[in-house]
């Protein structure tokens, strides 16, 4: 759905020999080049169809450039983009302007909403560049409006919303195209804590129909354990990890990575079936199972009625077992992978 | 610079040492009284056969100009149809606001301010207007009038485009850019001449002269206000697949319409600003009133036709000024607030008809105000109880400033020495580079023939902006620390810079007689205001942490001015000199016209007088002191920060 190879992207005076110095010659090992800023070095990744890819990384490390590398908003200074097949980079104008009209919508860190524009006429500005008429285009808008729980909100001016009401709005004017790729550039960092546990919870049950496939910015770690299917965690310009939540908890590649994954809600990011002991002898006849794919915070009720371990099923059949020692270690250790020796 | 040379060899890539520059500046300067006293031949006046030879050229081509205005394509096929449909235009104008009974002009404008502002702006609006009328210039404020919106039309029509060309393109911006700077410190007397040149003496040349002086303004406050818009809403527009042309038209311009308004009430206050002298050249209307009061002293006259333009320029400025508070991201508040009633509208067109029907089409005489005589007594008054305040005040300036100071710089001091000081200045301020073009400049006022009138004009220059100086620093920093002050102060600062430059001479002539105080008088007010308020603002937008600290630790007042606020507004402070100056140097010419001689009467000779290559080159030397003098102050001004 969509590839992206060896992306760059580097601010400054001349970046194509910035480029070539630092990807193809002598100074490849080297951070920097004098007056140059490197924002993106060298990343590749694929989002499949309906996934949600999340990038995570401190302020500055280059995740709203790379995200707005993708239409060409900040134009790559190296690498290849595919959208369904489509060399992004080879597009002409037309091409590019057809591709961010009808494929992909995003979604700003700042809202980005019209000011002088009421909301029903800012969820339809996508539409209305394209050249659809009023009446599709306000109806189109009216029920995208209703789908974030806006209804009644029509003719009131960005600035009368809160903010979360200001980025519901900034969602239904990306979904009123209806999209194949949705872009989210940190939407919810903007919005107090509460409102954006809000927010995140109204994602998922939008994704949870829509399917839309997302590439989601966020510069916080638990955002996206809880958004994302995979995880990019960038630094410096480049991906230092790329996995499930999971498996990023489990293995983390670097103290750099470890450092983020030590707060994580274990409980709810690892699964019965990364923990089970593959060893079906001690297993108890008793009925309880678990499927594998159950978070840990879904066993502990039924371990702690109970002492027995449970059985993990694997798409029906037994595969492993759990047993309270092992959820409460996964649960504490800081490295189960090193734990567990698996 | 040979400066250099002394520290170079020894240390070659430190900066030479502060005490050796001074003392090469110095080297230089001695060198140069020496050459002056050893060549006295060559240093005695700035060598004639060095002239340029622009007046000779300039007066060639207007021969050549007069002679084939009938014949050459040039006139026939664009400059005749241009000056005739411009004419024909504003002929339409004043036909139809002089056609229109007075009562629906008035009506008209009534509706206007309640529609704008509410029913204050209204009836403010209507009893300007009337005020007009009363004072028996009805006549004349239409033909101002008419003047103005067809000038204010083309200035917009023309300046709102480039200001989004310069706005979208870069280069274009880079190209127009120092194109309007010059436009803005040139005095309008300076085109005047050409445009005369081209357009002959009438409406017309009164039009494009408006035109040209009033762009500016829409130029740079177009462009500013679409630079200005959020670039996340734009950026969110480009995502979603628009053209440029959509960003422009649905993103940008109407996000940019504050300010964009806000250039056009600029364009109409500089339209306004320049009414007298646009009579000059052959606009009838107010401006010609005041012009021709003025030249036969009638002061009572010129007080009441200066009345009337600031009448005039209050009543548009306050109704441009809400047009451009209307913000499309507020309207909803707005309506919600006042809900549109169409009573008082039609309160209002329900008067103008009972007026319509009572009274003939001419304003009523019988209204008459007749400011002129009480006026005209007070003037005459103050000048026989006043003169022994201004006789002395006068003296003052002509014998202790003006007359040392003018011998200082034209007299005593031989031009190369001069030319050396204003280029150390330079150096000093900022570096070789201004050193090298201020000389340059001033080879050039010597080039044009005009050293010793440019040298007297300087002095004036000088000897004004130290006394608005002087006058303007205690004031702004005492609005800064009172309410009251600043209260008291805000009515007399919008009047003086409102009325237009001509006005002030009135008074100004009555008590001083002609010569050079009275044109350094009336510089000193116009540039005043500007000085007050920019102080005034530097001060007040000190930090209010550091204030706050600087009391925490107990300053008394005056040390928390002195030690805190002063230093900290010492940029700004700098700005509103150079803002200072830039108007002083604005009203030479104004000042040329009551006996202020040096370069502003070498401008008024060629324009009254014909004399092309004379005005010209008068008014290009006006300009290199202008820039001279700005960027000079600009990079004083800069090195405070
Ligand atoms: N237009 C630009 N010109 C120069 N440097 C830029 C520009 N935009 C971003 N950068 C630099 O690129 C780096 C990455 O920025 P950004 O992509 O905004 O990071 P993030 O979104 O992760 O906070 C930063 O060091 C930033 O200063
Ligand atoms: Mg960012």
């Amino acid at each position: 759905m969509l590839i992206c190879t060896d992306i760059w992207k580097i601010f400054g005076p001349t970046p194509e020999k910035a480029h070539a110095a630092l990807a193809f010659q002598v100074a490849a090992d080297k951070l920097s080049y004098p007056d140059h800023v490197v924002a993106v070095r060298g990343v590749s990744f694929e989002v499949k169809k309906g996934e949600t890819f999340v990038v995570m990384g401190l302020s500055g490390s280059g995740k709203s450039t790379l995200v707005r590398c993708l239409t060409r908003l900040t134009e790559p200074t190296a690498g290849q983009i595919l959208i369904e097949g489509q060399d992004v980079r080879r597009m002409n104008d037309e091409a590019l302007r057809n591709l961010r009209r009808h494929k992909v919508s995003m979604v700003f860190q700042n809202f980005g909403l019209l000011p002088h524009r009421r909301v029903l006429d800012n969820v339809a500005y996508g539409l209305e560049v394209c050249g659809v008429d009023r009446r599709t285009r306000n109806d189109r808008a009216a029920q995208m409006i209703e789908l974030v729980g806006l209804k009644g909100w029509e003719s009131k001016y960005p600035r009368q919303l809160s903010g979360g009401m200001q980025q519901r709005v900034g969602l239904a004017r990306a979904l009123a195209v209806n999209p194949d790729i949705l872009l989210f550039d940190e939407p919810f960092s903007a919005l107090d804590p509460l409102i954006r546990r809000e927010m995140q919870d109204e994602l998922l049950r939008l994704q949870s129909t829509l399917h839309k496939t997302s590439v989601f910015i966020t510069h916080d770690f638990p955002e996206a354990l809880k958004i994302g299917d995979r995880i990019a965690i960038m630094k410096d310009g480049q991906f230092v990890q790329v996995g499930t939540p999971q498996e990023l908890v489990l293995r983390p590649r670097d103290d750099y990575v470890r450092a983020f994954v030590k707060d994580a809600p274990r409980a709810k990011v690892l699964t019965a079936g990364a923990i089970m002991s593959r060893d079906l002898r001690g297993r108890a006849p008793n009925g309880r199972t678990v499927p594998s794919h159950a978070p840990l915070q879904a066993l502990l009720p039924m371990l702690a009625e109970h002492d027995a371990p449970l059985t993990v099923l694997d798409g029906g059949t037994p595969a492993g077992v759990v047993d309270r020692a092992a959820v409460i270690r996964a649960l504490v250790e800081e490295d189960v992978a090193r734990a567990t020796g698996a | 610079m040979a400066t250099r040379s002394f520290a170079l060899p020894i240390l070659p890539r430190a900066r030479s040492s502060r005490p050796w520059r001074i003392a090469s500046v110095l080297a230089l300067l001695a060198g140069a009284w020496l050459l002056s006293l050893l060549v006295p031949s060559l240093t005695d006046q700035f060598p004639a056969h060095w002239n340029l030879g622009l007046r000779e050229a300039v007066d060639g081509f207007s021969r050549w100009v007069t002679s084939n205005r009938i014949t050459s394509p040039i006139f026939v096929y664009f400059f005749d149809p241009l000056s005739t449909g411009i004419d024909a235009f504003v002929r339409l104008i004043e036909n139809a606001l002089l056609g229109a009974h007075w009562a629906v002009i008035i009506g008209i404008t009534a509706i206007a301010g309640w529609l704008l502002g509410g029913w204050r702006l209204s009836l403010g609006c209507s009893l300007g207007f009337f005020l007009c009328g009363a004072m028996g210039l009805w006549t004349q404020t239409m033909q101002t009038l008419a003047l103005m919106n067809v000038s204010v039309l083309f200035a917009l029509l023309i300046g709102i485009p480039l200001g989004i060309a310069c706005a979208l393109s870069n280069r274009f911006d880079r190209v127009l850019r120092p194109i309007l700077d010059a436009m803005q410190v040139m005095p309008a007397f300076v085109y005047l001449i050409p445009v005369v040149l081209f357009f002959g003496v009438a409406r017309v040349p009164a039009v494009v002269a408006t035109v040209i002086y009033a762009i500016p303004p829409a130029v740079r406050l177009t462009s500013l206000g679409i630079r200005e818009v959020q670039p996340a809403a734009v950026e969110a527009a480009r995502a979603f697949g628009s053209t440029r042309w959509q960003i422009l038209r649905k993103v940008q311009l109407p996000l940019a319409l504050p300010a964009i308004m806000a250039g056009v009430n600029q364009t109409i206050m500089m339209a306004l600003g320049i009414v007298v002298i646009a009579a000059m050249v052959g606009a009838g209307g107010l401006g010609r009133e005041v012009y021709l009061a003025l030249q036969r002293l009638q002061v009572g006259r010129a007080f009441e036709a200066g009345l009337a333009i600031v009448v005039i320029a209050i009543v548009l400025d306050r109704l441009s000024e809400a047009l451009s508070r209307i913000d499309l991201t507020q309207l909803p508040s707005r309506a919600a607030g006042r809900a549109p009633s169409w009573v008082a509208p039609l309160v209002i067109a329900g008067l103008t008809a009972l007026c319509v029907i009572a009274f003939q089409d001419a304003f009523p005489g019988e209204w008459q105000l007749g400011l002129a005589r009480p006026v005209d007594g007070l003037v005459r008054w103050t000048r026989d109880n006043l003169f022994f305040i201004t006789r002395p005040l006068s003296d003052f300036i002509t014998l202790y400033l003006l007359n040392p100071f003018r011998d200082l710089l034209r007299d005593i001091a031989p031009w190369p020495v001069m030319v050396v000081a204003v280029a150390a200045v330079g150096y000093f301020v900022s570096g070789w580079r201004l050193a090298l073009g201020s000389a340059i400049g001033m080879f050039m006022l010597g080039w044009l023939g005009m050293w010793s009138q440019s040298m007297d004009t300087l002095s004036q220059v000088l000897v004004t902006t130290a006394i608005t100086v002087v006058l303007a620093l205690p004031v702004g920093i005492l609005a800064s620390q009172s309410d009251v002050v600043r209260r008291v102060l805000r009515p007399i600062l919008d009047f003086l810079q409102t009325v237009p430059t001509f006005v002030f001479l009135v008074p100004v002539i009555m008590l001083f007689n002609v010569g050079r105080v009275p044109g350094i008088i009336a510089s000193v007010l116009y540039a005043i205001p500007v000085g007050i308020r920019l102080t005034e603002l530097g001060i007040r937008q000190v930090s209010p942490e550091a204030v706050e600290a600087a009391k925490a630790f107990g300053s008394t007042r005056a040390q928390l001015i002195v030690k805190v606020q002063l230093p900290l507004a010492k940029p700004a402070i700098a700005l509103s000199v150079n803002q200072m100056i830039m108007m002083v140097l604005a009203m030479v010419v104004i000042a040329g016209m009551v006996g202020g001689a040096g370069l502003g009467l070498e401008a008024v000779i060629g324009l009254t007088r014909s004399e092309t290559g004379i005005g010209i080159s008068a008014g290009l030397c006006i300009v290199i002191l202008a820039m001279i003098l700005d960027r000079i102050t600009q990079a004083w001004a800069a090195r405070q920060r």
